[in-house]
């Protein structure tokens, strides 16, 4: 027992280190997803329901957005998926620095150790995701709390950055070139990339507010010549990319999954990844300024702003089509867990992304903003989408990972759970928010019409709450109680699935090599 | 997935060094929080001597297992890709920096002292590119097989960067001294903190610097470490260009 333990937490191995970050991301999510199951309790009548004190429904606003974002999407998906995947579906025998890799999950898991700290501490910190000055500065919330939190999970997300961009450069199988990768590796190297632009950006915004409130400096001080502005613009300079480095890679593990169970290749490769992948990372950082459309700013900012945030739906749109092709004349399954997630993935991602393009107009956006149409425009397109292509990519993983399988039925209830409880939850709120429903209100006794559709979305939410406990505890009954899974149950053709189930250390026991006809994607030759 | 260990014969790689040092770096956000937030001097004190420690002995761990491995070769390519984060890291002090000098009208803003210093960084300067070009020979000495050469040069270049160190401290002394600390305006707070981030660049070098230099005592030496070791070196002396030329010169 004592070696097993040993074993664990001192892994250098990737897919330990990946199982680690999967432990650290679900328990996040189980404790924002019990954050936002208060705020809903909270919301559905007038008047206090289940708190009298407005700053605790701040704190679960604050660590819902928080530890949903910071500990759950970017550790789950970079840090626990390009962590078991890439070099599973490279051919290399692990990273290229496993002290490294170990060494981001821990500072990964420290940071997650100061955002709980949140419920114990006096004066939990009440700033939301975001942080914004003069708010963070003045209030007697402790602020430093989430410095801290997003400088270790930051710094983690570099140093992995730096180590999987090395290993997706050096250590490729023999034979495999650049357009024989899988669509997963990819995207998540250009998520890296992102990673390492715009990461430290942050880092620096939430240090520096950190010195205004505790060293008296004047970044963000208007007394004293300081400007509140520039921590927006920095703040949203790491942010709106950050959600190119959670969109990429849960768009490519749908494709995955999807040319899986399609048997299919992938249409449109080349266009898909030069154009849809490095399209975002191009426009990625040139968008910003669309969150401060309300802050006031010069008409030619905004209407330069906007262009660039329309352009974004061109690389994306690509991808869709690339998804949507891939499945054309394809031998289609969708009979299993996976691939229902998958398809449900598109319908939700597709929903937020044309309910986007609306947002990125400021005539609208300027009316809209700070509603609940926001709200549930992005839990669409990023929240639940996103936690929904996490479910898939761990229910398509679970056979290797664990070397059992989980239980079709119970997976697919669940997943149909979910499903039916974020349209309820979230098409309410998008209505709600363009009736004039603003956000983030603690009570709303002056708006009484909106009573009803507040019970809605709290029935909505409760029913996703029960879809994912019942996928979760499909992953535990799984690993322990299911049945011995084969080494290749989806029959797919990537690298990743021709090594034993599970994966020994190592991966396998030599190197593989890949001939000229070999093809992640390519199911026409045999 | 416990069993999986207990029916595979092969063991499994493994290192404290990653967790030590977390664990370390946890106790130092804590220290800042129980001195600052909590106003609890003792705690803080607490939390600095058990982090300290940690961080330490986690990375003599740590180069004790990486310096006797061949790798890759990889780390130079990987210290490019980190450079490009901390080149970020400081793009972002400086637009702030920037902005904030345009959008004030008078500059320099009230309390900024009428004569800044001009000796010491020119003297600042020349002290850390001379610092670039000697663990630059100190690296050929090495890929030339020459250890004393290499050890020579390697402590020439600490040294430099210590005496580089010192007069940044002796000058921020002066200037608070003066009145002029982070609180007095904009430009005292850009100055202190992008001097400051650079300071700790240089110290995180020296750092480098000291742990190979210790197992180089004992001959143990990796040319990979000494590589890495000396590019970010070199990025930090060429930071330092945009720092003189930015907040002292301009």
């Amino acid at each position: 027992m004592g070696k097993v333990l040993k074993e664990w937490i001192f892994t250098t191995d990737h897919k330990r280190v990946g199982i680690l970050y999967l432990i650290g991301s679900i328990a996040a999510f189980c404790l924002a997803g019990i954050m936002a199951l208060l705020i809903r309790a909270e919301l559905t009548y007038i008047g206090p329901t289940i708190t009298n004190d407005p700053n605790t429904y701040n704190v679960w606003l604050y660590f819902h957005g928080a530890a949903m974002i910071l500990g759950f999407q970017i550790p789950a998906l970079t840090g626990f998926m390009a962590n078991y995947f890439i070099p599973l579906m490279i051919g290399a025998k692990d990273v290229a620095f496993p002290r490294l890799n170990a060494f981001s999950v821990w500072l990964f898991f420290m940071g997650i150790v100061l955002a709980l700290l949140t419920f114990v501490v006096p004066d939990p910190p009440d700033v939301m995701w975001t942080g914004y000055p003069p708010y963070s500065v003045i209030t007697t919330g402790n602020t430093a709390l989430y410095t801290f939190t997003v400088l270790l999970i930051g710094f983690a997300s570099i140093i992995a950055g730096v180590n999987f961009l090395t290993t997706i450069s050096f250590m490729r199988a023999p034979g495999m070139g650049w357009n024989k990768l899988n669509i997963f590796v990819w995207a998540t190297g250009a998520g890296f990339i992102i990673q390492l632009i715009f990461v430290p950006v942050l880092g620096t915004a939430v240090l520096l507010i950190a010195f205004d409130k505790y060293l008296g400096t004047n970044f963000f001080d208007t007394t004293t010549g300081g400007d509140v502005l520039t921590y927006q613009n920095l703040f949203w300079f790491y942010s709106h990319p950050a959600v190119y480095v959670i969109f990429l890679p849960f768009m490519a593990i749908i494709f995955e999954i999807v040319a899986t169970f399609s048997k299919n290749m992938v249409f449109n490769y080349k266009v898909v990844v030069y154009g849809g992948i490095f399209g975002i990372v191009l426009v990625s950082g040139e968008v910003w300024v669309h969150h401060l459309f309300v802050t006031g700013m010069p008409d030619w900012i905004r209407i330069g702003q906007m262009v660039t945030t329309l352009l974004i739906s061109v690389p994306v749109g690509l991808m869709v089509i690339g998804l949507v092709g891939t499945m054309y004349k394809g031998a289609i399954d969708l009979s299993k867990t996976p691939m229902q997630y998958a398809m449900g993935f598109i319908f939700l991602f597709l929903i937020g992304g044309l309910t986007g393009i609306p947002n990125a107009i400021p005539s609208l956006d300027l009316h809209i903003s700070d509603t609940y149409f926001i709200v549930g425009h992005f839990h669409y397109v990023m929240a639940v989408a996103g936690t929904f292509a996490i479910f898939a990519g761990v229910y398509y993983i679970f056979p290797k990972m664990s070397g059992r399988m989980y239980n079709e039925t119970i997976g697919k209830i669940g997943f149909w759970l979910s499903f039916i409880g974020t349209n309820v939850a979230f098409w309410t709120q998008m209505e709600m928010g363009l009736e004039g429903m603003p956000r983030r209100y603690y009570d709303y006794a002056h708006l009484p019409q909106f009573e009803s559709d507040q019970m809605v979305m709290t029935v909505g939410s409760i029913l996703i709450g029960i879809g994912f406990i019942l996928a979760l505890g499909n992953w535990i009954h799984g690993a322990i109680w299911g049945e011995k899974a084969p080494d290749n149950p989806w029959g797919s053709n990537s690298l990743e699935w021709t090594t034993t189930t599970p994966p020994p250390h190592g991966n396998w026991p030599e190197i593989p090599t890949v001939d000229a006809d070999w093809h992640p994607y390519n199911y026409k030759k045999s | 997935m416990a069993e999986d260990t207990a029916t595979h014969e092969d063991h499994w790689d493994t290192s404290s060094a990653p967790l030590t040092i977390s664990v370390g770096i946890l106790f130092l956000c804590l220290a800042f929080i129980f001195y600052f937030v909590y106003d609890s001097g003792m705690a803080a004190i607490i939390s600095l001597g058990i982090g300290t420690p940690l961080i330490i002995g986690g990375i003599v761990i740590w180069v004790n297992e990486a310096i006797g491995e061949e790798g890759e070769g990889l780390s130079v390519p990987s210290m490019g890709w980190f450079i490009l984060a901390e080149a970020m890291i400081f793009m972002s002090l400086f637009a702030n920096y920037w902005l904030q000098r345009l959008m004030t009208p008078d500059w320099p803003p009230a309390g900024t002292p009428a004569e800044m210093p001009v000796l010491i960084p020119v003297i600042m300067t020349i002290l850390l590119v001379t610092s670039s070009f000697t663990i630059h020979i100190g690296e050929d000495k090495l890929a030339n097989d020459d250890k004393a050469g290499f050890i020579k040069w390697l402590v020439i270049s600490i040294l430099l960067g210590t005496a580089f160190l010192g007069m940044s401290l002796f000058e921020w002394v002066h200037l608070v001294g003066i009145g002029f600390d982070v609180t007095t305006n904009v430009y005292s707070t850009s100055f202190y903190s992008i001097t400051g981030f650079h300071a700790s660049h240089v110290l995180v070098g020296l750092c480098i610097f000291i742990a190979i230099l210790i197992p180089a005592l004992s001959n143990r030496t990796n040319i990979g470490l000494v590589k890495t070791g000396a590019l970010y070196w070199h990025f930090v002396d060429i930071i330092w260009f945009f720092v003189v030329s930015q907040v002292y010169f301009w």
